[in-house]
């Protein structure tokens, strides 16, 4: 059956070569029986990727082991579940997963928009090319279906990746990351067509926000993945892995906020599709990052052959978009000036600059290795103090200025109704910091201005809601939450944007107080002995053991009190793994209602014989205001996605002349 | 005015360059010879034996050898702090110190261990 | 080994069907034209960008004006300039549907 899986990718591959460069001749040509064969192709790419992906999940499914891949990733006691995670568990299988979703989301946009021929006609030779690197990939230098003599058992699947997590992080995150190929399609699908118009962004909002909130929450699942599975008690390292989905995401976030501009003011043309070009540039970079090794990260280090060809393609997509940028130039010249510093327009292009400017820092400190080796033949890195610094020094202003914006009007703002409309927040801002610094949290400079930040935006955007329900209850009556959920259902994008706002100010505090005001605190314990962190009294009473299906598991009995009754008991140890001859942590958590975070701990160097053991214990403040958030951005998104029957007839008769129906 | 704040973006970046210092070097075993003072990054591989306690006062003592390269040059290292779960002989570690005397002595808690690689081909497993 | 061959051949057959479809449905079409949009139909379509844009200000401007954000004084120096360029637009597109609206018929 890998026969039939190798078949399979040549189609794709087959296909998605013609859909580029009969697209490409169409395109260039004005041929519409071509142009649309080269659609087909695309589509039908699609189809024999899914057939592809049947193969290996059957073969993963029924333990295979003449599938190479299979061998490697699975073993006969890897339950089913995992076993068809091993999908993307391995280098080959997550390419395959990649085009899977490529070409899924190629075929939609396609099929959705197969009437508007003439953006079209340009968007499919290019998300061919792009496919086409991912299928040649699979068929000539990576594929998924080697196959050798089977084994009479397979490799396994590393511990530390058998948990739910494995199931939903690598999807979601791939489901965000090949997303951000289609606005970058359809952005350069227009300048190849020497279009000018809004069309493109209005066709690919949606795909955006979208894909941006798939890569979010594949973020804060992998996030929380590191927090209660590796458990160091961190959940973000600025590892290179993790960077590579962060910057993408930021130049997402940027490019979400800028096109609002061009759509209300026409400006700023240029800029979008710099910053288009730029998140998908990086979605790619992201997944070189991650595969190639080139960087080394605490989750890979071989070096892989597969990097120089990721290399290859970036530099091809980094010369092409801006080549195409730089000819359509005159075209992309728009009239509109900005009016004044201090108007929304002016905000939304602070915010752009500060997330741009983060997400440089970011790539800067991850190629710092890079660059130092090729300037100086040392290799120097940077941690998390550079990344720190630039977090504050960027992400402070950009929590701010989530505040501000909303409360500036368009054009041009005058100092005056600001200063009205100021009062409010910054008095809760002030009120706050005051507070904050008398209870004692002037410990952390930065801490207290994500604090005091946070109050002015939480403020700001409760008046926000609360001025606009008021004025609907004025104009149509009925109670104050109807009011408000006919607010939100007229003005979804609006609204929406702000309950995802408030989502971010949830991750800000969040992330504050676990970082900036968490308590750690280590000591060697022997059974009876006791340890004291934040007015809690960690007792480490004794050891247990016992057999689970496949490991050795090993826990400390906790017993955890706060002025002398007890609060909990906490089981943190270790698990021994014998076939893969491995051990991992097992953390035990205790979430803190008088905090919303966390009473973390960890058992290390366990001495069986002793009885031994050394309890890091962390006292993360807020640390779960940061996963509620995920579930806000999760609904503000929603919100702002849900299609808008008046707004979508309105665009239908706008673009109706570019709708052919012959 | 964008000219103006891309200004500004990197005026701040030089500073912060230039008054904090421009990141860690990062060496293996062979190169420790070139850095005989200030604090560095030492990637290597561990080979035996392995003795002492991380949480003791004597520390932790291993052995660790160029990853790729030259295979020849050893380097003991003494370690304090927490010690990651994948640490073992064999495995591929980083580490934060400075060398003293001819031994490494690494900054407590600064160990770290490379998952093994999910990308890489998987060695052959004998069944 | 022979069922997957099998497959791969039907599959084969099925993706070539499908790229030549359009060919085969339509073997000598009065027109392979690709369709382009006219000159007359971009410079619409931005005018009425420009239209729906100018109209879009307004209606946030009410809305920041009913909810309080803009004060009366505020917004009554800036709906003048506001409704001028909206009514503009208006008649800018008014003006090209009346003056190309016979070339559009005929063209293509």
């Amino acid at each position: 059956m890998a026969a039939l899986g190798r078949a399979a990718l040549l189609l794709s591959f087959g296909l998605v070569v013609y859909a580029l460069v009969a697209g490409s001749v169409a395109a260039w040509k004005r041929r519409r029986r071509l142009a649309a064969s080269a659609q087909n192709a695309l589509i039908a790419a699609f189809g024999t990727t899914v057939v592809a992906a049947a193969v290996l999940w059957t073969a993963l499914a029924r333990h295979d082991f003449s599938f190479v891949y299979v061998a490697q990733h699975t073993s006969r006691t890897l339950p089913l579940g995992y076993r068809l995670a091993a999908f993307w568990s391995g280098q080959e299988g997550s390419l395959l997963l990649w085009l899977l979703i490529l070409t899924g989301y190629s075929a939609l946009a396609v099929w959705l928009h197969r009437f508007t021929r003439d953006l079209m006609a340009w968007v499919v030779p290019v998300l061919a090319g792009v496919s086409t690197f991912f299928v040649f990939m699979l068929v000539f230098v990576s594929s998924p279906f080697m196959s050798a003599p089977a084994p009479a058992d397979g490799a396994g699947m590393v511990p530390s990746l058998q948990n739910p997590y494995m199931l939903a992080h690598p999807p979601m995150l791939y489901l965000g990351y090949v997303g951000l190929t289609i606005p970058f399609a359809f952005a350069m699908g227009a300048l190849l067509s020497r279009r000018t118009d809004e069309r493109w962004i209005v066709m690919t909002r949606r795909w955006t926000l979208a894909a941006w909130t798939f890569l979010g929450v594949g973020q804060l699942l992998g996030a929380h993945w590191a927090y209660v599975e590796i458990g160091w008690g961190g959940y973000y390292a600025w590892d290179p892995v993790e960077n590579a989905a962060l910057m993408p995401w930021l130049a997402a976030t940027a490019f979400l906020h800028s096109v609002m501009i061009q759509e209300k003011r026409g400006m700023l043309k240029v800029w979008n599709m710099v910053l288009v070009a730029l998140a998908f540039c990086l979605s790619i970079f992201g997944t070189f990052l991650t595969r190639s090794g080139v960087i080394s990260s605490i989750h890979s280090f071989s070096q892989s052959p597969l990097g120089a060809w990721f290399l290859g393609f970036i530099a091809i997509c980094v010369v092409f978009s801006v080549g195409l940028i730089y000819l359509r130039l005159p075209l992309l010249r728009s009239r509109t000036k900005l009016e004044s510093l201090v108007s929304r327009e002016a905000t939304f292009l602070y915010n752009n600059l500060l997330l741009v400017a983060l997400c440089l820092t970011i790539l800067w400190g991850v190629m710092y290795p890079l660059v130092t080796q090729a300037v100086r033949g040392e290799t120097r890195s940077v941690s998390k103090p550079y990344y720190d610094f630039f977090l504050h020094t960027f992400g402070l202003p950009l929590l701010l200025l989530m505040g501000i914006g909303p409360l500036v009007a368009w054009r041009r703002a005058s100092l005056r109704a600001l200063g009205r409309t100021f009062i409010v927040p910054a008095v809760a801002a002030v009120v706050t910091g005051v507070a904050l610094i008398v209870l004692g949290y002037g410990s952390s400079t930065p801490g207290l201005l994500a604090y005091t930040f946070g109050a002015f935006v939480a403020a700001s955007i409760v008046l926000e809601f609360v001025r606009g329900t008021r004025a609907r209850r004025s104009l149509s009556g009925g109670s104050w939450p109807g009011a408000l959920a006919e607010l939100v259902a007229r003005n979804r994008r609006r609204y929406g944007g702000y309950i995802v706002h408030a989502s971010i100010l949830m991750l800000a505090i969040g992330v504050a107080g676990s970082s900036a005001y968490q308590t750690v605190r280590e000591r060697g314990l022997r059974p009876g002995q006791s340890m004291e962190i934040a007015g809690y009294t960690l007792t480490y009473e004794r050891l247990q053991q016992r057999q689970e299906a496949n490991a050795i598991a090993t826990r400390a009995v906790v017993d955890v009190s706060r002025g002398g009754s007890h609060v909990t008991t906490l089981y943190p140890g270790k698990n021994s793994y014998p076939v893969e001859q491995q051990v991992s942590n097992e953390v035990s958590i205790y979430h803190d209602p008088r905090n919303l975070g966390d009473l973390f701990t960890i058992a290390d160097q366990i001495d069986p014989k002793s009885q031994t053991l050394f309890l890091k214990v962390l006292v993360k403040p807020l640390v779960n205001v940061l996963w509620a958030a995920g579930f806000v951005f999760v609904f503000g998104s929603l919100v702002t996605l849900w299609p808008d029957a008046v707004e979508q007839r309105r665009l239908a008769a706008r673009y109706a002349a570019d709708t052919v129906a012959a | 005015m964008i000219a103006l704040s891309v200004a500004a973006v990197l005026a701040i970046f030089i500073v912060y360059t230039a008054v904090a210092g421009a990141g860690t070097p990062q060496l293996q075993p062979s190169d420790l010879a070139r850095y005989p003072r200030g604090d560095v990054m030492l990637v290597g591989k561990v080979v035996g034996p392995v003795t002492g306690d991380s949480h003791a006062a004597v520390g932790k003592h291993f052995v660790l050898r160029d990853v790729t390269g030259h295979t020849s040059t050893r380097v003991d290292v003494v370690y304090k702090g927490t010690v990651p779960d994948l640490f073992r002989v064999g495995r591929e570690v980083v580490v934060e110190g400075t060398l003293r005397n001819g031994t490494f002595v690494a900054k407590p808690g600064t160990l770290s261990t490379k998952c093994p690689s999910k990308y890489a081909p998987a060695p052959a497993k004998n069944t | 080994m022979t069922l997957a061959l099998a497959l791969a051949a039907v599959l084969a057959v099925a993706a070539v069907a499908f790229v030549a479809r359009p060919f085969l449905r339509e073997p000598a079409p009065a027109s392979d034209r690709l369709g382009e949009l006219s000159e007359l139909e971009r410079r619409r379509i931005e005018l009425e960008e420009e239209r729906d844009r100018a109209l879009a200000a307004l209606k946030e401007l009410e809305f920041d004006h009913r909810t309080g954000k803009i004060s009366d004084g505020d917004y009554r120096e800036l709906v003048g300039p506001l409704r001028r360029r909206a009514a503009e637009t208006l008649q800018a597109l008014e003006l090209r549907a009346g003056t190309g609206h016979e070339r559009i018929s005929s063209g293509r």
